[in-house]
C-alpha cells in the first residue's frame, strides 16, 4: 500500500512545473541561506504568499526547495568565511573552515554537500517509514526531558573550548546570560532590559552570532592587514566528486549523524542548531584519534554536522504532519501554508490525503537529489570565492552583516547588537576565548531555563522530578558521562 | 606541599588579573547581575532570579579558576597593528548612526566607498562601480523582492528606482 503511494507520488512529482519549483527554491534558498542573517524562516514566510494560488503540491514544493537549499547553504559562508550563513551551520566552522584555511575549501563544500544529501534522504526516508512511532516518542518530551536534553548540549562546550575549558565555559555561561535578556517567560517580569523596548524580547541570537563570526573575522583581517597577501592561500578547485576514500571516510560518521539528527529534529523546539552541536559532538566523542584532529580541518567533523543538521530537515516533519505540531520555525510556516489549502495537518491527513502526502515525502527526497546535483557542481566555483582579493571582499562582506542584522526584525536595534557583539568577540579571540559556546549558550539557555523552572514548580522544588523521568535519567546520566569519562581518562594519562 | 600550592595562587592572583583582565570583567559583570537579580521584586524557588544567579555564579568561578590556572592560550598581540580595526568598527558604527538620516541605500554607497578606499583599492572604475552598483542589488534583493524596510534617510533617493515586476504579485 505503502509502495503504491510512493510509486504514485513519484509519478506526481514528474511534473515539468514542480521540478521547476523546486529548482527555483533550491536555487533561492541557496542564495538565502548563504547570507548571514537570512533564514530560512524568513525567506520561506516571505515567499509563502506566491503559494496560495498553486495546488498544496507545488507550494510544498516550492517551500521545501528554499528549506533544504538554505540549510545547506548556511555552510558555505561557514567554510569559507568563519560565518555560517544559517544558525545550523554554526558547528560546520570547527573542522570547515580550518580546511579551507588549507587550500581545501572545495573538498570541504563537497564534503558538506554530501553529508547534507546523506543527512536529508535518512530524514525523509525516516519520515516515510517511521513517522507515527517517531512522533509519538517526540511526544513523550515534557519539562524534564527537555530541560535534561539541554543539559547535555551544554556538555557540547567541552568538545568546542579548544585548548581551554575554563575559558570555554566561561564563554557558554556568557552566552546564556545574554539569553536571559527580555521578558522573564514564567512571571512575565522585565529581566536586564533598562527600559529599551527593543530589549524587551530578548537579544536577537542570529544577530549576536553574524557579530560574533562576522564582523570578529572581518576585524582580525584588518588587524593582519587587509592587502597583504603573504597569507593568500591557493584553493585546489580539481575534481568534481569527492575521492574514494573520503566518501568511505564521512560514510559511517554521516550516516549515524543523519538518524541522531532525524531523531533530535522530530523533537519539537529542538532545530537543525541543536541536531548538528549534538552530532559534531558524538562524532568527536566516537572518532578515537581523529587524523587530523577534530577542529583541525577533519572531514568527518564537517560530514557529522552538516548530516545532522540537514537531517534535522525532515525530521521537523515528522510531528507536523503526523501530529500538527510543529518541529521547529520553518515546519511553524509549513502548516500555514497547508491550512491555507484546506489540508490539516495531523494524523487524519494520513487516511484523508496519503496521496498528497507521499507526493510531498518523495519530492523532498528529490530535492536532496538536486541539492546534491547543484552542490557538486558548484562546489569549486565556491571555493573560488576566497580568491577574489580581501580588500574587495571583507568591505562587502562587512556590508552585507549589517544588512543581515537589520532584515532580522526591520530595526537598526540589531545592527548596534551586532557590532557590539563583533568588538566582543574580537577581543575576546584576542585573549583565547573559544566563541562557539557562546552561540551554543544563547540556544539552549532558554529551553533549559523554561523547562527547569517548570519541572521545579510542577514538583514544588524537587530534583526528583528528574530522576522520576526514565528519558531525562537516561539524558542526564549521558550527560555526566560525557564530562566525566574525559575527565578519568585524562586523569589516568 | 598543599600549603605550598596555596602560596603559590596568592603569590600569582595579582599579575594574573593584570594579565587576564577580562575575566576580571567578567567576574564584575557576574557580580552586577547577582545584585541586580536580587533586587527583582518577584521572587521565589524558582522566580526571574533564579537563572541569572546560578549562570554568574558559574561565570564567577570559571574566570576565577581561569585567573588562577594562568593558561596561555592568547594570541600574539605584539604583530597585530589595532588602528584598522579600530577605524573599520568606528566607519560601521557611524554608518549605522546615520543611516536615519542618510537612509540604507545612499549610506551603504557611502560606506562602501569609504571602506574599499581604506582597504587599498585604487582603481576609480572598481570603487564608483562597486560602490554605486552593489547596494542597489542589495536594495532590490532586501527591500523589493523580500519587502524588508530599509530605513530611506531624509531624502529618499531610493523611490527613484524603478519597480520590479515582481512586486505587483508579492
Amino acid at each position: 500500500m505503502v509502495l503504491d503511494y510512493i510509486t504514485q507520488g513519484f509519478v506526481n512529482v514528474m511534473d515539468p512545473f514542480i521540478i521547476g519549483l523546486m529548482v527555483v527554491g533550491i536555487f533561492l534558498g541557496i542564495l538565502m541561506g548563504s547570507i548571514p542573517g537570512m533564514t530560512a524562516t524568513m525567506t520561506i514566510a516571505v515567499l509563502l504568499s506566491f503559494t496560495f494560488t498553486m495546488e498544496p503540491a507545488q507550494g510544498m514544493m516550492l517551500l521545501l526547495g528554499i528549506y533544504g537549499g538554505a540549510v545547506y547553504a548556511g555552510s558555505i559562508p561557514a567554510i569559507l568565511i568563519r560565518t555560517p550563513g544559517t544558525p545550523s551551520a554554526a558547528a560546520t566552522i570547527f573542522d570547515g573552515y580550518p580546511l579551507s584555511q588549507k587550500g581545501e575549501a572545495g573538498r570541504a563544500v563537497r564534503i558538506s554537500t554530501i553529508a547534507s544529501f546523506v543527512g536529508g534522504v535518512i530524514s525523509v526516508l525516516a519520515l516515510m517509514f517511521f513517522s507515527p512511532v517517531i512522533a509519538d516518542a517526540a511526544l513523550r518530551f515534557q519539562s524534564p526531558e527537555f530541560f535534561a536534553l539541554a543539559v547535555f548540549g551544554l556538555t557540547i562546550i567541552a568538545s568546542v573550548s579548544g585548548d581551554s575549558l575554563t575559558k570555554g565555559m566561561v564563554s557558554g555561561l556568557l552566552g546564556m546570560l545574554v539569553a536571559t535578556i527580555g521578558i522573564d517567560p514564567i512571571t512575565g517580569y522585565h529581566r536586564f532590559t533598562f527600559d529599551i523596548p527593543e530589549l524587551l524580547t530578548g537579544v536577537e541570537f542570529i544577530a549576536v552570532m553574524i557579530g560574533l563570526f562576522g564582523i570578529a573575522e572581518g576585524l582580525r583581517k584588518y588587524a593582519e592587514g587587509i592587502n597583504e597577501d603573504q597569507d593568500e592561500i591557493t584553493q585546489d578547485v580539481s575534481g568534481v566528486l569527492p575521492s574514494f576514500s573520503d566518501l568511505r571516510a564521512i560514510a559511517p560518521v554521516s550516516t549515524g549523524s543523519g538518524i541522531l539528527g532525524a531523531l533530535i529534529g522530530a523533537i519539537p523546539g529542538a532545530g537543525g542548531d541543536i541536531a548538528a552541536f549534538i552530532t559534531y559532538n558524538e562524532a568527536t566523542r566516537w572518532i578515537k584519534n581523529a587524523t587530523p584532529s577534530f577542529g583541525d580541518g577533519n572531514i568527518r567533523g564537517v560530514a557529522a554536522a552538516e548530516s545532522g543538521n540537514n537531517a534535522s530537515t525532515g525530521g521537523a516533519l515528522i510531528p507536523t504532519l503526523t501530529l500538527g505540531i510543529p518541529g521547529d520555525s520553518v515546519s511553524a510556516i509549513l502548516i500555514g501554508a497547508l491550512l491555507v489549502h484546506d489540508v490539516n495537518p495531523g494524523p487524519g491527513l494520513y487516511q484523508d490525503q496519503p496521496e498528497l502526502l507521499y507526493t510531498i515525502f518523495v519530492g523532498f527526497l528529490l530535492i536532496y537529489v538536486f541539492i546534491l546535483l547543484f552542490g557538486l557542481l558548484g562546489a569549486n566555483y565556491w571555493a573560488q570565492v576566497i580568491n577574489i582579493p580581501k580588500q574587495f571582499i571583507w568591505p562587502i562582506i562587512l556590508l552585507l552583516t549589517v544588512i543581515g542584522a537589520i532584515a532580522l526584525r526591520g530595526n537598526l536595534f540589531d545592527a548596534w547588537v551586532m557590532l557590539g557583539s563583533g568588538v566582543l568577540g574580537y577581543v575576546m579571540r584576542l585573549r583565547g576565548y573559544p566563541l562557539a559556546p557562546i552561540v551554543l549558550g544563547l540556544i539552549l539557555s532558554p529551553i533549559a531555563e523554561v523547562n527547569l523552572r517548570r519541572s521545579l514548580a510542577l514538583s514544588n522544588g524537587s530534583p526528583d522530578i528528574f530522576l522520576n523521568s526514565p528519558i531525562a535519567l537516561v539524558i542526564l546520566l549521558l550527560s555526566v558521562a560525557t564530562i566525566l569519562i574525559p575527565a578519568v581518562r585524562a586523569l589516568g594519562e | 606541599m598543599i600549603k605550598q600550592q596555596i602560596e603559590d595562587v596568592i603569590k600569582r592572583t595579582p599579575s594574573s588579573i593584570s594579565s587576564n583582565p577580562l575575566s576580571a570583567v567578567f567576574i564584575l559583570i557576574a557580580l552586577a547581575v547577582i545584585y541586580t537579580a536580587n533586587r527583582f521584586p518577584e521572587k521565589g524557588l524558582v522566580g526571574p532570579e533564579l537563572f541569572p544567579t546560578l549562570i554568574s555564579v558559574g561565570i564567577i568561578v570559571f574566570a576565577a579558576a581561569d585567573i588562577l590556572s594562568e593558561t596561555q592560550t592568547e594570541q600574539e598581540l605584539t604583530d597585530l597593528n589595532f588602528r584598522p580595526p579600530a577605524v573599520v568598527i568606528g566607519l560601521l558604527m557611524l554608518y549605522v548612526s546615520l543611516m536615519p538620516v542618510t537612509g540604507f541605500l545612499l549610506g551603504s554607497m557611502l560606506l562602501l566607498l569609504v571602506l574599499l578606499h581604506y582597504s587599498n583599492v585604487r582603481s576609480t572604475t572598481l570603487l564608483i562601480a562597486l560602490s554605486v552598483g552593489f547596494p542597489i542589488l542589495l536594495f532590490y534583493l532586501f527591500g523589493r523582492i523580500f519587502l524588508i524596510r530599509l530605513p530611506e534617510g531624509i531624502v529618499p533617493i531610493s523611490r527613484l528606482l524603478p519597480q520590479l515586476p515582481l512586486g505587483v504579485v508579492v
